[in-house]
């Protein structure tokens, strides 16, 4: 099953990265094919995408018919999944080809908004090592565009404002004519540090980026380095998926997908304001 | 004199188009592409020659000079291995130093025959930025002729595309001044 399954693999790559490209010098035997075969930037995954460039990577004319042509992207997809997860031919990457290749395609675009950056990195805190996912998503500003935090995930944060039991939460509150009394009850919202937040609006949502910068500018937490970069793409009409690095050798390597999901567009609200609240 | 007709040729591929433009057309994207392409191909050509234990030391110090005029000032190259997360930053002089002194009896440094040239976006003041990712093979042999180390290596330069004029015979001139930024190293699993 798997050598076919590396057939179809190779016949595939070989019929989107044509021709098999190599060159001796000295010593050495270096053969291309892989590295033409790799997604090698994650611009390169939007250009196979959306098929706006040919199999050696030339970049194509919008005025060429190839351009963007859906039938050229029912070919190229396929190699845009991680088919070590997906295979080749599963129901779910063949009912995703068919629907972004439809007459309402739709394309990835740069500043198309709806794609996030997970940046995986390692930070020193309280002495030790600790692991954070910054989340940044391209901004456009002045003449151009950049890339901004929107959201951090820290485990630590997570911990300090943990989702009670509404029961629980009931219990913590200051009576309606508080005021009255000049808030001289307001000293028990203070007792318990734990359940201070239970005392905000029921609006309230704490501000992770917010308390990540405090933490910074305190210098509790000290970058050390990124370990990991992956990108959540929700700009696909009723789909989310996530792109990330494949180091590895074989005809199925760089960015590629790792993870699709169907995902109406109401359901994507959530996720949305997880990564850029 | 070369570097004075190479500018020159630039210049002149660009006679007539002295205002800044905001969106480049497919053809101008490709010979922004092209005059990218020739600086990072200086610089592989330099790093080859840098890392070549053959090359008398002088000779050396004058290419990592020309290296560093490729660069922005502060450009930096960042170095990972696939048996390590964290990446060592260099400056281009250092780089370069670094590979000098790699102890082997004879190295081979050879460049893949690819290029890829992602698209050009433009920063908040204007300037353009794209990325080219190149390969490079490097293999390091001791004095009996025995391979000790090889590996595969992404190169994810920074190019900077700024739209510039200049003065000739009084007239204005417009043309477009490259300089690469920060490179990013990165040991692959192709072999």
């Amino acid at each position: 099953m798997k050598i076919a399954r590396n057939i179809f693999i190779l016949a595939l790559t070989f019929a989107f990265v044509w021709p098999v490209a190599g060159q001796t010098i000295g010593d050495f035997k270096m053969d291309e094919t892989e590295l033409y075969a790799m997604t090698k930037q994650m611009g390169q995954f939007m250009r196979r995408f959306n098929y706006e460039e040919d199999q050696f990577g030339e970049r194509l004319n919008p005025k060429d018919p190839r351009y963007r042509s859906n039938e050229m992207r029912r070919q190229s997809l396929p190699i845009l999944f991680d088919q070590e997860k997906y295979g080749t031919q599963t129901e779910l990457q063949k009912y995703f080809i068919e629907d972004v290749t439809k007459g309402d395609s739709t394309y990835m675009t740069f500043l198309g908004g709806r794609w996030y950056s997970e940046v995986s990195a390692t930070f020193k805190y309280k002495g030790k090592d600790v692991n954070i996912m910054l989340f940044l998503a391209v901004e456009k500003e002045g003449l151009g565009s950049k890339w901004v935090l929107t959201n951090v995930y820290f485990s630590e944060f997570n911990k300090l404002f943990p989702t009670g039991e509404i029961a629980e939460k009931e219990k913590y509150f200051l009576h309606p004519m508080s005021h009255e009394l000049d808030f001289m009850n307001i000293y028990k919202a203070f007792q318990n540090s734990d359940v201070i937040e239970y005392y905000a609006s029921k609006e309230y949502q704490p501000d992770y980026l917010t308390l990540f910068f405090y933490e910074i500018k305190q210098g509790n937490l000290v970058f050390k380095h990124v370990d990991s970069v992956k990108f959540h793409v929700l700009q696909i009409k009723d789909w989310y998926f996530e792109v990330s690095w494949f180091n590895r050798s074989g005809l199925n390597s760089g960015w590629l997908m790792s993870n699709v999901i169907y995902m109406p567009e109401k359901e994507k609200y959530n996720l949305i304001k997880f990564y850029q609240p | 004199m070369k570097k004075i007709l190479a500018t020159l040729a630039i210049v002149l591929c660009f006679v007539g188009t002295a205002l800044a433009q905001d969106e480049l057309s497919f053809e101008r994207k490709q010979a922004i592409d092209s005059l990218a392409l020739e600086k990072v191909r200086d610089l592989s050509k330099y790093i080859k020659i840098a890392g070549s234990k053959d090359t008398p030391f002088s000779e050396a110090n004058r290419v990592i000079d020309r290296a560093e005029e490729l660069f922005m000032s502060d450009a930096e190259i960042g170095v990972s291995s696939l048996s390590s997360n964290t990446i060592t930053y260099y400056r281009v002089r250092k780089y370069f130093e670094h590979l000098m002194r790699l102890n082997y009896d004879r190295v081979e440094i050879e460049w893949y025959n690819i290029e890829y040239v992602s698209d050009l976006q433009r920063q908040p003041d204007g300037t353009y930025v794209g990325v080219i990712t190149i390969f490079q093979t490097f293999r390091g042999y001791d004095a009996e002729g025995n391979l000790e180390y090889k590996d595969t290596t992404k190169k994810d330069i920074t190019v900077y595309v700024k739209r510039k004029e200049t003065q000739i015979g009084g007239r204005t001139i417009g043309f477009w001044d490259v300089l690469l930024g920060d490179m990013r190293v990165k040991e692959t699993s192709n072999r």
